[in-house]
């Protein structure tokens, strides 16, 4: 007898819940070299400030966070940007630690020039690449965030643009809709082409015939065209027989009529359409869900650039204060 | 999904993607985005993609796993339904 579990391994898995993390060796290798790198600054942080009296980003503790932060900084851009432009020596998942390793690398990068800024915000160049790398460190966040809850709406989305098969619904809804098109243009046939050519094809025309010298009525030698008794009916072809020749011709039934029902014409074109354009809406979700994947990438990568000037800035700021010093020293 | 017959198991879409850890080989792949039952790593990778795109260009025949991935993701999503 099959048990449970064998059951649900022959079947394999199931569902795509919102949010299933699944946890490797080596994510929690990662998580747990930062959360020491963090704990230790935080520590020589709390350490110096009770045991020196220079408190100030300017001082030694200073300048070695600042050194570090940056270092951390550089290589969570380096490492990731690297790995992924590498052409040699690629090894299935190397390329996931390493993004793994830029969020570790930015993370401790960040709580390090926190760090370094002692609770001193006034200067506003060092005030302003904190803001830019805060901001950076949100932006990647909400980014991994983006990553991990669009995808399933994408999926969503899919689902109701595909067949059971995986085909395009759009295509196979489209062909039913022909079809019903063919159908109706077969059935519509009993009503135009043929018997308006039996109608039109033998128009009593009076004014051309040899019917026309009939005409009793006559004014200056001339014949009246237009008879002067309104309830003369004139055999001539009215208008709507005229348009019916010209293959125009629309059957517009009786407000009463069962035909009046919508639909009546094309069964179950309506719901065919109403179908295409909820499978339209769900293409548009999806685009959206796209784009924003990857144009919240574009801003991550615009904010490292912002951030960069920012850091420059403050390097250069820093810079023109520490040099003299050092110089006349 | 008549693209798959198409791979040539370059493994090119596998080493550039971000989001796959664990090694996977891409005949797998193929065969569980296709039909039947999805392995539990498969499972985990399409449940992790993120759409990115990264996988299409470096394709040498020009193939879209990113569409591909998107299916799989939609039989996961389907088979969660039918199980409640």
């Amino acid at each position: 007898m099959r048990t449970q579990h064998q059951y649900e391994e022959k079947k394999g898995e199931t569902g795509y819940s919102w949010l299933r993390f699944s946890w490797g060796k080596g994510q929690a290798l990662r998580l747990f070299a930062t959360l020491v790198l963090i704990g230790a600054g935080i520590a020589f942080y709390a350490w110096y400030t009770r045991n020196s009296n220079d408190n100030s980003p300017d001082s030694v503790a200073g300048y070695g966070f600042a050194i570090a932060g940056t270092l951390f900084l550089v290589l969570a851009g380096i490492v990731y940007s690297f790995r992924r432009r590498a052409r040699k020596k690629r090894v299935i998942g190397q390329l996931h630690a390493s993004l793994q390793w830029h969020m570790c690398f930015a993370t401790i990068g960040l709580v390090f020039l926190f760090l370094h800024s002692f609770g001193n915000f006034n200067p506003r160049s060092g005030t302003y690449a904190l803001y830019g790398m805060i901001a950076l460190a949100v932006s990647g966040v909400i980014g991994r965030l983006v990553d991990r809850l669009a995808p399933r709406f994408i999926a969503a989305e899919a689902h109701k643009a595909l067949t059971a098969r995986g085909e395009d619904r759009v295509e196979s809804i489209s062909q039913k809709l022909q079809a019903i098109v063919v159908h109706n243009s077969e059935e519509m046939q009993g009503f135009s082409p043929g018997q308006n050519k039996a109608i039109s094809s033998s128009p009593v025309t009076l004014s051309d015939g040899p019917l026309s010298n009939h005409f009793p009525f006559e004014y200056k030698n001339q014949p009246l065209h237009t008879p002067w008794d309104l309830a003369y009916i004139s055999l001539e072809a009215t208008p709507q027989e005229l348009s019916r020749e010209a293959g125009q011709y629309r059957f517009v039934p009786d407000k009463k009529s069962e035909l009046m029902r919508p639909g009546a014409f094309m069964p179950g074109a309506q719901e065919h359409i109403s179908e295409l354009r909820e499978v339209g809406k769900a293409m548009q979700r999806e685009r959206f869900y796209r784009y924003l994947i990857r144009y919240w990438r574009a801003l991550h990568i615009l904010l490292v650039f912002v951030t960069l000037g920012l850091l420059l800035w403050h390097i250069i700021y820093a810079a023109e204060l520490l040099l003299p010093t050092l110089i006349h020293r | 999904m008549q693209e798959l017959q198409a791979c040539i198991g370059c493994n090119e879409c596998l080493l550039s993607c971000p989001a796959l850890g664990e090694a996977i080989t891409i005949d797998v792949l193929n065969r569980e985005t296709l039909s039947g039952p999805i392995s539990a790593p498969v499972a985990r990778f399409a449940r992790s993609c993120y759409q990115c795109g990264a996988c299409v260009a470096p394709c040498p025949v020009g193939l879209s796993r990113e569409a591909m991935m998107m299916w799989l993701k939609v039989r996961l999503l389907r088979s969660g339904w039918e199980k409640e």
